[in-house]
């Protein structure tokens, strides 16, 4: 285990994980998968979550560096998420960090927008975040330095028609990254969000399938870079996790390919 | 899900009174099929039956009956 700068053979990375458990929500696809490979990369000890045991553990066989862990969790489940997060550190030692990329979008006009819609998109999207900076702040769990990362979206910045509870929900993650900041920096924990635009996941597949490619093609002309890839994201997180942001706390950084710009 | 209360769905969806479809209605006829309806039905077909609408196939649909075309597979006769 080597911190940055220590070794004088390898080079000089300020971005450096080596050594420092991680958890990720998240990891079986899209920006969470690809977090987890990018923290593996940094010399992270990744704990991959998500619901499905067996997508987890084609995450981690995908890994850089040996004894990755996978703990397969229900985020919806809001309140076990503390004794979830004790659990770990608990088992295998303080965490440096959580990366939240566990999220779900599913456009809806108001017109069809209910309760049981609504308190779905809140519970993934919103509490489960603020859930976790509970579990990540309690006695013995957070090692000196660590961070939580939360993603939001440019969503919460731009109103789109058919999307405004994931709109809500994601200004909801970047109000809640402020708040938890301030709170939070009594306990030396940092926390910050991340806020993509449309990225190639399944997710945006999905969205991309239920469209003609005349459509398509219109909406992918707003994006002067073309659409993001799930690395781009997780060179975000990962710099938010690590040293290299020390004196960051509290901000929401924009990664959207120039979209906002103009 | 029987055809005819996934059509009560779509009249939900748009708004329209309960029992005021058929099947046989024009799309381009129905003044609350808009751009936002047709967001409300992909919504519909993947909460209610779990099917991803296809784009293209949704695009060229004429008729309401053409929209229970489009998730026959997963209504029961």
């Amino acid at each position: 285990m080597t911190a940055p700068g220590d070794s004088a053979t390898a080079p000089f990375n300020p971005m450096s994980l080596a050594g420092r458990r991680v958890l990720v929500t998240g990891a079986s696809s899209g920006i969470g998968r690809a977090t987890a490979q990018l923290l593996a990369k940094l010399g992270a000890h990744v704990i991959a979550t998500g619901r499905d045991a067996d997508r987890l553990a084609a995450t981690i066989e995908t890994l850089d560096g040996d004894g990755h862990e996978s703990a397969a969790f229900d985020l919806s489940t809001i309140d076990a998420i503390p004794p979830f997060v004790q659990k770990l550190a608990g088992e295998g030692g303080a965490l440096a960090g959580i990366a939240h990329c566990a999220g779900i979008q599913i456009g809806k006009p108001v017109r069809v927008t209910d309760q049981a819609f609504m308190d779905q998109i809140f519970r993934v999207n919103v509490e489960s975040g603020i859930a976790l900076a509970r579990g990540l702040r309690q006695r013995g769990v957070a090692a000196p330095g660590a961070g939580l990362v939360l993603l939001s979206s440019v969503s919460a910045l731009v109103g789109q028609a058919s999307n405004v509870v994931y709109c809500a929900s994601k200004g909801a993650v970047l109000a809640a990254t402020k708040a938890l900041a301030v709170e939070l920096m009594r306990d030396g924990i940092r926390v910050n969000a991340v806020l993509p635009a449309l990225v190639e996941t399944e997710m945006a597949e999905r969205f991309r399938a239920t469209m003609t490619e005349t459509q398509w093609q219109g909406y992918v002309a707003q994006y002067p870079m073309g659409i993001g890839r799930p690395e781009d994201i997780a060179n975000a997180v990962g710099f938010l996790l690590s040293d290299a942001s020390r004196w960051i706390n509290g901000i929401g950084l924009v990664v959207d390919g120039g979209v906002l710009a103009g | 899900m029987q055809a005819e209360a996934f059509l009560r769905e779509i009249e939900s969806a748009l708004e329209l009174p309960a029992g005021s479809l058929t099947g046989n209605e024009q799309l381009a006829d129905i003044p609350e099929w808009d751009s936002l309806a047709v967001i409300s039905f992909i919504a519909l077909v993947d909460e209610k039956l779990g099917l991803a609408v296809d784009g293209e196939a949704l695009a060229n649909a004429g008729t309401v009956g053409d929209l229970l075309a489009l998730v026959h597979e997963k209504l029961a006769a």
